[in-house]
């Protein structure tokens, strides 16, 4: 009897302790888990309000007075200064109009319809936003200083190598984003209905 | 019997991991503004004093100041501490370039913005004010000859303002450093009777 006692004693220390060891390790996992998914989610880059149009993703970047709280961690974790709403309105391009991500080697052109605005610039960035040093010394695009056919319509060539006209020199191995930035434009948000056929479409070319 | 409460002993403690999960992941989001915030201000400190503009670096390969900014564009930043006194800000605006200004807490975010179009008569003139200063200020205003000035109340008393300009040619880019470095900010001290 006091043998059988003793066993159940035992028994009940050892789940004891044992429930204890699972809590500790719900928490540990649990806050490892919540680092990483916030890691993930700041680096990725994409706040709650991204709206899409074509290849091209709304910039969560942007300031605004009223802005959720992932935009605002997002901002601090990168140390930018984003301009607000009412100053240029962004919007980036990780992949080509048919949903592939871009790759350096390919070449690539960016035409189409443009929303109406006083300016826009359009930069060529690596993903974390830093400018990519090339020989040719040109990292973007304004609005004023494109080639242009007689119709106003534009195109931009984007390869490695050197093309004729409208030349955004690709990097010869790292990764590249595209950032498009409306200066003083008539889309008052970025809710502006916006659909891919007034931005500029992005189309790959040859690749290798 | 013994499995299913195996089972739902698994799936609590599954549950538990994740409710620890989202308390960490929604406390790390919300603090990161503020670990950051010292960073941001702190650099911006190192650049100008209250009351002084001070260009940013150029955004080129290598010295960007700040990631994901405008090649196209030249940057100076004014910083303010309205403990001080008010901040003045002067701009003059040329009808066919592009000039912005933001006005931004300690911590980068912008409370007020603007860009060159609401300039009245080519220039802006604006006066960043704590609500004490303000309602002095007001008191001593002529009915008659009310002040072209646009008055804002900062948030807090600290911040800064950034004044943007666009290089819309690249034989511009000199020009938009000299209209950027134009823009004119002094503390003017509000006299206090």
């Amino acid at each position: 009897m006091s043998f059988g006692a003793s066993i159940a004693m035992k028994k009940a220390q050892w789940a004891h302790g044992r429930i204890w060891g699972k809590f500790l390790a719900a928490g540990a996992l649990g806050i490892l888990l919540g680092i990483f998914v916030t890691l993930i989610e700041i680096q990725r880059g994409n706040g709650f309000s991204a709206i899409e149009a074509g290849p091209w993703t709304g910039w969560p970047r942007s300031e605004a007075s009223e802005i959720d709280p992932y935009t605002r961690a997002i901002l601090a974790y990168s140390g930018e200064i984003a301009l607000s709403e009412s100053e240029a309105i962004g919007f980036v391009a990780y992949g080509d109009s048919d949903g592939a991500p871009f790759d350096c080697a390919c070449d690539y052109l960016v035409k189409g319809g443009i929303p109406p605005a006083r300016f826009w610039t359009l930069t060529l960035l690596s993903p974390g936003g830093d400018l990519i040093a090339n020989k040719a010394d040109r990292q973007g695009f304004t609005s004023s200083e494109l080639l242009r056919a007689n119709n106003g319509q534009f195109a931009i060539a984007l390869s490695r190598h050197a093309r004729p006209g409208n030349w955004l020199p690709l990097p010869l191995t790292s990764k590249f984003i595209l950032v498009l930035r409306f200066y003083d434009s008539e889309l008052s948000a970025p809710a502006a209905a916006l659909d891919a056929a007034h931005m500029p479409a992005i189309i790959k070319g040859r690749c290798g | 019997m013994n499995q299913i409460n195996r089972f739902l002993a698994a799936l609590l403690w599954i549950l538990g991991v994740l409710v620890v999960a989202g308390i960490t992941h929604i406390i790390a989001i919300f603090a990161m503004p503020k670990l950051a915030a010292q960073d941001i201000y702190a650099r911006i400190s190192d650049l100008a004093k209250p009351g002084q503009t001070a260009l940013l670096p150029a955004a080129r390969p290598g010295t960007q100041f700040m990631p994901f900014a405008d090649p196209a564009l030249a940057q100076a930043v004014c910083p303010f501490d309205l403990s001080q006194g008010s901040l003045r800000l002067h701009a003059d605006v040329e009808a066919d370039k592009l000039l912005t200004l933001s006005f931004r807490n300690s911590a980068g975010q912008v409370f007020y913005s603007m860009s060159g179009l609401a300039a009245q008569q080519g220039k802006i003139d604006v006066v960043l004010l704590t609500p004490a200063q303000l309602e002095i200020v007001e008191a001593d205003d002529d009915e008659d000859n009310p002040s072209q000035d646009l008055r804002l109340i900062a948030p807090d008393s600290k911040g800064f303002v950034i004044v943007s300009a666009l290089a819309a040619l690249p034989g511009e880019k000199a020009d938009a450093t000299e209209r950027v470095k134009a823009v004119s900010c002094a503390v003017e001290q509000v006299a206090e009777d």
